[in-house]
């Protein structure tokens, strides 16, 4: 995600803009910060999605063997079955790929998964931070222009 | 009068220019995820014992695979990637040109008509 948002390859004083040219950067900026919104907000579902993972990964135990549960076939019909198998759960690791991995691997595995969201949580939180306080320096700038509308004659 | 008309057709075909663009980037970030989501799978495959067994979903179904199989798969599934990557890649920079060579004839017609607008004439 580093390659299409290089946003300032010459440095332009944002001062120097005239009004027009400051709500086009100002609509760009909002854009880009819902953007990353969204994406921080998709990141959070994921974790808290790999997090019950974990929890459910938890409840596939020795004790557990044998005992009756329901499974889902759709939403609304549910068949009883026996948990035969509690050793191993069969993990998707993406793209179509399932692994076998006993309890303490799948565990790992999910452990590993949230962390790694979480790093990638705190870069966007930071990027957001960034963007956001450009925009408010962004507005300061409109709001002082606003203010003393065309108090020299517009240089060329 | 055939500058306004010139102009309008360099603007409609600027547009087409500004939408192939899009779809190209759209392309070329649906790629990247791929990319980074086979990485993740070739990554997790590396640390797999012999005791995992690995299984490739064909349809609603689970068929077991073999290891060093699925190892080769995701090899080549990346390599494909890499290369569309590149592709899409030349594709957008020739459309990026193309582009700012459109905007420069874009200008250059509306100065063009500017001039023939400021100069009073029947």
């Amino acid at each position: 995600m580093a390659s299409t948002t290089s946003s300032q390859p010459q440095q332009i004083n944002v001062a120097d803009l005239d009004l027009q040219q400051l709500s086009d950067v100002r609509r760009q900026l909002e854009e880009e910060l819902n953007h990353l919104t969204n994406s921080f907000a998709q990141l959070k579902q994921a974790q808290a999605k790999f997090k019950s993972c974990i929890e459910n990964v938890g409840e596939v135990k020795p004790q557990n063997k044998g005992t009756t549960i329901l499974v889902p076939l759709t939403n609304s019909l549910y068949v009883p079955g026996h948990l035969s198998d509690a050793e191993n759960v069969i993990v998707d690791v993406g793209t179509g790929y399932y692994v076998k991995k006993s309890r303490a691997q799948a565990t790992k595995y999910y452990e590993t998964k949230v962390e790694y969201i979480r790093t990638n949580l705190d870069t966007l939180q930071e990027t957001i931070q960034k963007k956001q306080e450009n925009m408010n320096y962004l507005i300061n700038v409109m709001q002082a222009k606003l203010q003393q509308p065309q108090a020299q004659p517009s240089k060329a | 009068m055939s500058l306004e008309f010139r102009f309008q057709s360099a603007s409609t075909e600027y547009q087409k220019i500004q939408t192939e663009l899009a779809s190209l980037v759209e392309n070329r970030t649906r790629l990247d995820a791929q990319l980074s989501e086979n990485e993740m799978v070739k990554k997790e495959f590396a640390q797999l014992t012999p005791s995992n067994a690995v299984y490739k979903l064909v349809g609603p179904v689970l068929v077991p695979q073999d290891q060093n199989e699925a190892k080769t798969n995701v090899e080549t599934r990346l390599e494909f990637i890499k290369s569309e990557i590149k592709r899409v890649d030349a594709q957008i920079n020739e459309g990026e040109d193309r582009s700012e060579k459109k905007k420069n004839e874009l200008v250059k017609i509306q100065t063009k008509l500017q001039q023939a607008q400021s100069t009073p004439n029947s």
